[in-house]
């Protein structure tokens, strides 16, 4: 029966890898393993499995672990051993490697992944070519050997023009923009107007050894013209920077006397001359030769010709200077020089109000006489022969309007007594029923009444010209031309010292008061009491 | 043991056996459904592999179960001293109950893989169960008094003089053929068909005497016992034939199974694994 068993055993061992007692398949890895000549290859007996001897061979590992370096010698897997995360004998396709790598803290491993790592897949950096140690790169699947460098698994895109510490510049977010980097921290600041140029421009982009390079080290950059074309052809020599700097080619600083010195260029640049846009003068280009000598060279004839003088050369500065075109340099003496002097109240007037009467400024061919200008607000009521030509001289001045300086004497009505102490308005202006003042100089006669008004209501006679003068004189109201002995009733007695009023008594006809001088024939009676 | 004892005897073996069955597969069940590759990093991996808390003790328990069942019936039937150590018949059914419950356990124990030399002890387990289902089969062929000793035929025949089924139906057998001398083919379905037709008739027959309802189940059932006892006497010679090969099977088969056992276990111990001790 024992036989019987024997020869059983013996029998189903032959369809059983015969001598096998291992209790399953080794992975592919450890297919050299197989066999009960191996078991204590990584078995101690009495004591299972020992990580020691997966370390025996595995010494790759064990070097990391001894250098304190990778997720071997993390605090998590340390104190672990072997067989807990890599196991054996569970068929020739089992993962040895294997763990969830979503959860996976890559720190552990010695290497935070940061920025877009975390993004990957670890099949993107864990790659063959990407392992450094040759061995390890033989190994299938293996997540050991990976280097840490940058470059390691990246491209040098500077094709080694650069430091290789990229993060220097770079981070883990993007390879651009370039956060890192600081271009004042380099050898060349950039300033003014070179913080806004776009970094291809210096920094061109092209191919090399095959590839897209771009070029950031070996760039010269002592002298402006290194990047820049001397558009001078090097006439005011190789440093730029005496004239021109960062903030913009234009503002040339030699203008403020500190660098280009225009006066060297044979135009020194004075009053607005000097704070003006060179382009405004250098139109086409800073090195174009410019005439100067005249200001109309530049600048437009705002005058339009009317200071031509044929065979004579006038320019501006006659007039104007470089320190604004306003005011001008022509002074009223200058004025006085020609056919139009300036006195009076002329001198305050501005100029504008003469010669600027429309839209454009007028200096040639204004007429001179006074009504020219100034409107006759006389019109027809003055006698030509008194405003002949329309010439207001004779009786005004450029002093004062109100001034009037006409000699009456010249007329047929010779101011005397009080009319001498009158204004003229008041004989000559009158007011009109519809409010207006009318101007009377003409058509008036010596005739009292038409000035005056007939107190006496008619009482005496008044056909005659100046008839009032028979009592009246110009000096006072008071009668002393009349003499009343003329009358019929002369005076004596005691008749001389009695007031006039005692005799001529005051009548009120309606709203007429007057004083009745024509008593008639008088008897004593008709005055003293019987 | 009286036979309501027995029947909790063997109710209790058999609700045993499936209750093992199913908190076995329970509690392992997302564990052994997976594929070999995958299982290591399954929790239950820790507890339940075949050096697991739960799937060593699987192991050892199942392995004490066969030991047990094995020599305790190979000692009752051997040593003389323990012959009046209850029925035969009920060692033997304790046999087949830890015989059987030993290699549920074993097979939990493996998790379902099955490799290496350790492999021929599993196999020659199943096939000891196997040949196992097979020997209670041709055992129960062969009449046996009520200690499960065997009957010779004389004994049978008393045996059928003491049913009284011939009072009933006194022509019934008598004109059944002896099957004995014809070869064993012809005995097995010869016998078979004939049994089939007679059975037929002879419930008419009893059908036909006004029987109550009572007396007529108890009549057909004296009438299977006959019948039975016809066919195991037409196979006797043939079944105690069977049994001598069938235990030139079986035994080897657990030999082979202990001898590799016994290897694997020492295998298991000198590399280090002890379980919880």
């Amino acid at each position: 029966m024992w036989c019987l068993a024997i020869v059983l055993i013996l029998f189903l061992s032959a369809h059983n890898s015969f001598g096998q007692i291992s209790p399953g398949d080794l992975t592919r890895a450890h297919a050299n393993l197989e066999g009960m000549s191996n078991c204590t290859k990584c078995h101690e007996v009495g004591k299972k499995v020992l990580s020691s001897k997966c370390l025996d061979c595995h010494k790759e590992i064990k070097a990391l672990i001894d250098q304190k370096k990778g997720y071997h010698a993390s605090t998590e897997v340390k104190s672990r051993e072997c067989y807990s995360c890599h196991n054996e004998h569970h068929g020739r396709n089992f993962k040895i490697i294997r763990f969830d790598t979503l959860k996976f803290d890559h720190r552990d491993a010695g290497f935070e992944l940061l920025g877009k790592h975390n993004t990957l897949t670890c099949k993107a950096c864990h790659k063959k070519e990407f392992i450094k140690v040759k061995k390890t790169q033989k190994t299938t699947a293996s997540y050991l050997d990976l280097g840490r460098e940058c470059l390691n698994c990246h491209a040098d895109y500077h094709q080694s023009t650069l430091s290789t510490n990229c993060a220097s510049c770079h981070n883990n977010n993007a390879f651009k923009p370039v956060i890192g980097f600081d271009h004042k921290k380099t050898k060349y600041p950039l300033l003014g107007k070179h913080q806004a140029v776009e970094c291809s421009k210096c920094h061109k982009i092209a191919d090399q050894n095959g590839k897209k390079f771009q070029k950031f080290s070996g760039i010269a950059f002592s002298n402006c013209t290194d990047c820049h074309k001397d558009v001078h052809e090097n006439k005011f020599g190789s440093d730029c920077k005496k004239c021109h700097n960062e903030e913009s080619f234009k503002k040339v600083a030699g203008l403020t006397g500190t660098g280009f010195n225009h006066a060297k260029t044979g135009y020194v640049l004075e009053g607005k001359h000097i704070t003006i846009d060179c382009k405004l003068c250098h139109k086409v280009s800073l090195t174009t030769k410019l005439k100067f000598s005249l200001c109309s060279d530049c600048h437009k004839d705002e005058h339009k010709g009317q200071f031509h003088k044929p065979g004579v050369l006038s320019d501006c500065k006659d007039c104007h200077s470089v320190e604004g075109f306003k005011p001008s340099r022509y002074t009223v003496e200058r004025h006085n020089k020609g056919d139009f002097q300036l006195d009076g109240a002329h001198l305050a007037t501005p100029c504008f109000a003469c010669h600027k009467k429309e839209k454009d400024w007028v200096f040639k061919g204004l007429k001179k006489s006074c009504a020219d200008c100034h409107e006759n607000i006389h019109r027809k009521s003055i006698e030509p022969k008194f405003f002949g030509n329309q010439n207001c001289e004779n009786c005004h001045s450029t002093t004062l309007w109100s001034k009037v300086k006409f000699d009456h004497n010249t007329t047929d009505f010779k101011l005397t007594g009080k009319h001498a102490t009158l204004t003229c308005k008041q004989c000559h202006f009158k007011a009109a029923p519809d409010g207006t003042v009318q101007q009377k100089f003409a058509e008036l006669t010596s005739r009292c009444l038409d000035c005056h008004a007939d107190t006496h209501n008619r009482q005496f006679d008044t056909t005659q010209d100046n008839s009032c003068i028979r009592c009246h004189d110009f000096e006072k109201w008071k009668p002393i031309q009349f003499n009343h002995d003329n009358t019929r009733f002369k005076l004596d007695g005691k008749h001389k010292d009695v007031a006039c009023l005692k005799c001529h008594k005051e009548v009120t006809e309606g709203t007429l008061r007057y004083v009745n001088y024509k008593l008639g024939d008088k008897k004593c009676s008709d005055c003293h009491l019987r | 043991m009286n036979k309501t004892a027995h029947k909790i005897f063997i109710s209790t073996m058999v609700i045993i056996v499936i209750a093992s069955l199913i908190i076995l597969t329970y509690v392992g069940f997302n564990y052994y459904r997976i594929g070999l590759e995958e299982r290591f990093f399954l929790p239950e991996h820790e507890t339940l592999k075949p050096s697991g808390y739960l799937g060593h003790g699987f192991g050892i328990a199942g392995s004490l179960m066969i030991i047990i069942g094995l020599f305790s019936y190979m000692a009752r039937k051997r040593f003389r001293r323990l012959s009046r150590l209850g029925y035969l018949k009920h060692w033997l059914e304790f046999h087949i109950f830890l015989c059987i419950l030993g290699p549920i356990f074993v097979l939990f124990h493996t998790t379902f893989k099955f490799g290496g030399i350790v492999a021929i002890s599993f196999w020659s387990m199943v096939a000891v169960v196997a040949s196992g289902v097979i020997g209670r089969f041709i055992y129960i062929q062969i009449p046996r008094s009520v200690e499960g000793r065997e009957l010779s035929l004389n004994e049978i025949n008393v045996l059928k003089s003491e049913g009284n089924i011939s009072d009933l139906l006194p022509d019934a057998f008598k004109d059944r053929p002896d099957f004995t001398d014809k070869s064993f083919f012809a005995r097995l379905i010869g016998g078979y068909n004939y049994d089939r037709a007679i059975f037929k008739k002879l419930k008419r027959d009893l059908k036909n005497q006004n029987l109550t309802r009572v007396d007529y189940k108890r009549a057909c059932k004296l009438l299977q016992n006959e019948i039975s006892l016809n066919r195991k006497i037409d196979m006797l010679v043939s079944m105690r034939n069977l049994m001598e090969y069938w235990h030139v099977a079986h035994l080897p088969f657990a030999m082979a199974m202990m001898i590799v056992m016994i290897i694997h276990v020492i295998v298991v111990i000198t590399m280090g694994y002890r379980w919880v001790f």
